[in-house]
């Protein structure tokens, strides 16, 4: 079939009318390069949500106590009231080939004084040595310095430091509800203010060493209530949940594995739309294409037609004709593909390497609860790519289809003897 | 020249006509690009209306009145004194004001802590007068149980889902609010629970209580003030002449009174309708530069098909521009007649979405959140003007650019050459 001449009779005709050829290619490249760098583009807004909602804050992965959630009640520590081997657990957590890292967490809520005002926030203890490896708040730190281990220090989102007139060095008063019914309260030092573009982070969040939280709501050092880890392709972090699920609860403790599926399940279900989206566009432009193609092809099988009634004049069957111009629409499809990879590897390799500054577009937003930062990385659409180049093929053949079929009904001796 | 123009024009429609079946084929590109963007531009501009008013109405309104500073600090200090929104009482009053003004809110809206015996969570604390506020705000139609505030509430709470289930309380329950109150001192207030809400967003869920505005005031001890005035407009296009209305009537005020559009209010929904209309008219832009790419490649093709036929004409005496002119004709009656159809089409389409939207439940698995707001996932189409205007214009940029090529071509055709062809 690869030997047949029709291939090469089919790449001739296409140089026959250069221009043609030119403007038909282009069409379809171009529309292969849209259907690409909007996927691409899809990708790279799904991935941004996805990374940052996970990757700000929470991570792809949490264990918690089976009665954490969804109360996330201040005595429901994992193992429950006994505590259990943090330094363990959090080990068994990151052993996970999937894990890279993984750090001990604490929760309270409480309020946040500084001289000039009090604030409600939620406070969260975390290992300022492990927690930078699991999630990028703390490289969000715009002034100041992280707090140390164990010392009563803690940094503050900008809009909390801003309403409270915090710089760092500041004394701030913590009041929290603790765990042997008290009130716990302590005089903390502001080490560092951080911005993470969320305003409900910014505005609402206090973070502090475990070990001062721990001391501030009265509680031992073996009573955390969450473990988060990251897991760096955050699509294989339900398949972990469920390994780690059995390993973790059957050791010691009973625990509760969740992936970021299962509690940003909104997320989820954006991506699943987007790839929806991605599909209806797939088509649309590719059926508007069909309409360019198959005029070119009647206009070039209509000025051949002298060339198929001489053709079915001498032997060649209609069958053959057919193919024949079908072959043309394959290499027709052909050339537009590689012109279109041509257009479109730059721009994506550009956009995923450089992405540009849209600021003057939009300023940061939230998508399903994730920051959407102005700056938009296309992440490369790897199976966008495929379909829509199958989409390119079967758009060239199809709209050949009829005047294929009607290069091979030509009447031979009606056109040979003139009109 | 008129004549001129006339033979011209009946010459273009003739060859239009004479290549039916190609004509039908170009023009169904177009039909299908123009009935596309007139679709999809209702379908986003009414998308984008109920997305806004769904923002405003959980939030601050369309446009809303607060006193300066109040939004970046955020505290008691910076709030509407008894006097001040008695002016801004006779301000929506003002005959230049009032028509365009569907409804508006006064509330107090300060953060807070709220605390049960098993947990204490940071909210957002406000405190409304509850029969406006259930003409103004979405949230008490979406009540799960219990009912909302009523006029005559004192210690009671609306509270969302989430939080409910975070302090372990039930409708009925008490809990405990604590705020920094006027003075710089911390109140603490306990409350009732009255009714529960679901939104779909999981801030508001999570993080707000409303309170009877009367309440607030004795607690907080700031009697006769509120921190903002929120108002509903008829819709966002209304926003930019009422805005500037407001700050006109309310000039002598505008140390003490701040007008803010819900632009400046809420910038994440602003950026996230721009970033949504971005999207579409790329989407546009690529549709419609492969529709003219093949209408350059028909009209091209039948400029030189037809090399022997202008050889004649011009030997009969018309000139470069005549041919140029002939062509260029048949570009755009060609696209303004198919793009015309094609906005019928989408009109068409359009005017049947009108009464049941267009339902989109299949792409969603969970209520969707964006920038605060939960999608509908059932869209009901906007019609403006503007729309016809824009899709005209198309129309027009697409005929002349895809002719302008082919209509130079057919200017360069020499008389003896041509007469040579075929």
């Amino acid at each position: 079939m690869f030997r047949s001449p029709w291939w090469r009779i089919g790449w001739r005709n296409l140089g026959r009318n250069r221009r043609r050829t030119l403007f038909t290619t282009g069409g379809l490249a171009l529309g292969f390069c849209a259907v690409v760098v909007m996927g691409g583009l899809n990708r790279g807004l799904i991935a941004e949500m996805i990374g940052n909602g996970t990757g700000i804050l929470d991570g792809q992965l949490q264990v918690h106590d089976s009665e954490y959630l969804p109360e996330r009640s201040l005595y429901e520590t994992i193992g429950g009231r006994e505590g259990t081997d943090v330094e363990r657990l959090v080990a068994a957590v990151a052993a996970d080939p999937f894990v890279s890292a993984s750090t001990p967490r604490v929760f309270a809520g409480g309020l946040v004084s500084s001289g000039d005002g009090t604030v409600a926030a939620a406070l969260i203890g975390i290992d300022p040595a492990r927690e930078p490896a699991v999630s990028t708040i703390l490289s969000t730190l715009d002034e100041g310095r992280l707090p140390l281990p164990g010392a009563n220090e803690l940094i503050v989102g900008r809009e909390m430091a801003r309403q409270l007139s915090f710089a760092a060095g500041d004394e701030a008063v913590l009041v929290a509800p603790a765990a042997d019914g008290s009130m716990g309260n302590d005089l903390f030092t502001v080490a560092g203010v951080f911005d993470t573009g969320l305003a409900e982070l910014d505005r609402g969040l206090a973070l502090l060493p475990i070990g001062a939280l721990q001391r501030l709501i009265a509680l031992p050092e073996s009573r955390i209530h969450e473990i988060a880890a990251r897991v760096e392709d955050p699509w294989h972090a339900p398949e972990v949940a469920a390994r780690l699920a059995g390993p973790i609860a059957g050791s010691e403790t009973e625990a509760e594995v969740s992936a970021w599926t299962t509690f940003r399940p909104e997320m989820v279900s954006y991506a699943t739309m987007a790839e929806g989206v991605e599909w209806m566009l797939l088509v649309i432009v590719f059926v508007i294409a069909i309409f360019g193609v198959a005029n070119t092809m009647l206009m070039a099988t209509f000025e051949r037609r002298h060339e198929f009634a001489l053709l079915l004049a001498l032997g060649t069957t209609p069958g053959v004709i057919v193919r024949s111009v079908l072959a043309e629409a394959v290499v027709l499809s052909t050339v537009s593909l590689v012109a279109g990879a041509v257009i479109t590897a730059p721009i994506l390799v550009w956009w995923h390497l450089a992405p540009p500054d849209m600021s003057w577009l939009y300023g940061g937003t939230t998508l399903a609860g994730g920051l959407m930062r102005p700056i938009l990385r296309v992440e490369y659409p790897w199976l966008m790519i495929v379909e829509a180049a199958v989409a390119l093929f079967l758009t060239a053949v199809l709209a050949a289809l009829y005047p294929a079929w009607r290069s091979a009904r030509v009447p031979p001796a009606d056109t040979l003897t003139g009109r | 020249m008129s004549d001129r123009l006339r033979l011209l024009l009946r010459l273009a429609v003739r060859n239009i006509r004479t290549q039916t079946r190609r004509s039908i084929l170009t023009g169904l590109a177009m039909v299908v690009g123009l009935g596309l963007l007139v679709m999809s531009r209702s379908m986003a501009e009414g998308g984008h209306e109920d997305w806004i008013e769904k923002g405003v109405r959980m939030g601050s309104g369309h446009v809303t009145l607060q006193a300066p500073g109040f939004a970046a600090r955020r505290t008691l200090d910076y709030r509407l004194a008894r006097d001040d929104l008695e002016a801004v009482r006779m301000a929506l009053g003002d005959s230049s004001v009032a028509p365009a003004v569907h409804g508006y809110a006064v509330r107090l809206e300060l953060a807070g802590l709220a605390s049960s015996a098993n947990a204490a969570v940071p909210v957002a604390i406000v405190a409304v007068e509850p029969e406006r506020e259930r003409r103004f705000s979405e949230l008490p139609a979406k009540l799960v149980e219990g009912r909302y505030l009523v006029a005559e509430d004192g210690l009671h709470a609306f509270v969302g889902q989430q939080l409910l289930e975070r302090l372990d309380l039930d409708v009925g329950s008490r809990l405990v609010l604590t705020a920094q109150d006027a003075e710089g001192e911390i109140a603490a207030q306990l409350v009732r629970v009255a009714g529960v809400f679901r939104s779909g967003v999981p801030e508001t869920d999570q993080g707000v209580v409303h309170i009877p505005l009367s309440t607030a005031r004795g607690w907080l001890r700031v009697e006769g003030s509120a921190t903002s005035v929120a108002i509903l407009l008829a819709n966002s296009r209304a926003v930019g002449p009422a805005t500037r209305r407001l700050e006109r009537v309310l000039a002598d005020r505008a140390d003490r009174v701040a007008v803010l559009d819900w632009k400046e209010a809420m910038p994440a929904l602003h950026a996230a309708v721009r970033l949504d209309d971005f999207a579409d008219w790329v989407f546009h832009a690529i549709t419609l530069a492969i529709v003219a790419l093949a209408i350059v490649n028909t009209i091209l093709m039948s400029v030189l098909h037809r090399t022997r036929e202008f050889g004649v004409t011009r030997a009969l005496g018309m000139s470069r521009a005549d041919t140029g002119t002939q062509v260029m004709l048949e570009g755009l009656v060609l696209t303004s007649v198919s793009g015309l159809i094609g906005i019928g089409v989408g009109l068409g389409l359009t005017w049947l979405l009108f009464r049941n939207g267009l339902d989109f439940t299949f792409l969603f698995e969970q209520e969707l959140e964006m920038a605060g707001v939960v999608f509908d996932p059932v869209i009901y189409p906007r019609f403006h003007v503007s729309q016809i205007l824009w899709s005209l214009g198309f129309v027009f940029v697409i005929g002349v650019l895809s002719s302008l090529y082919p209509a130079y071509r057919a200017t360069r055709i020499e008389v003896a050459e041509a007469m040579k062809f075929e």
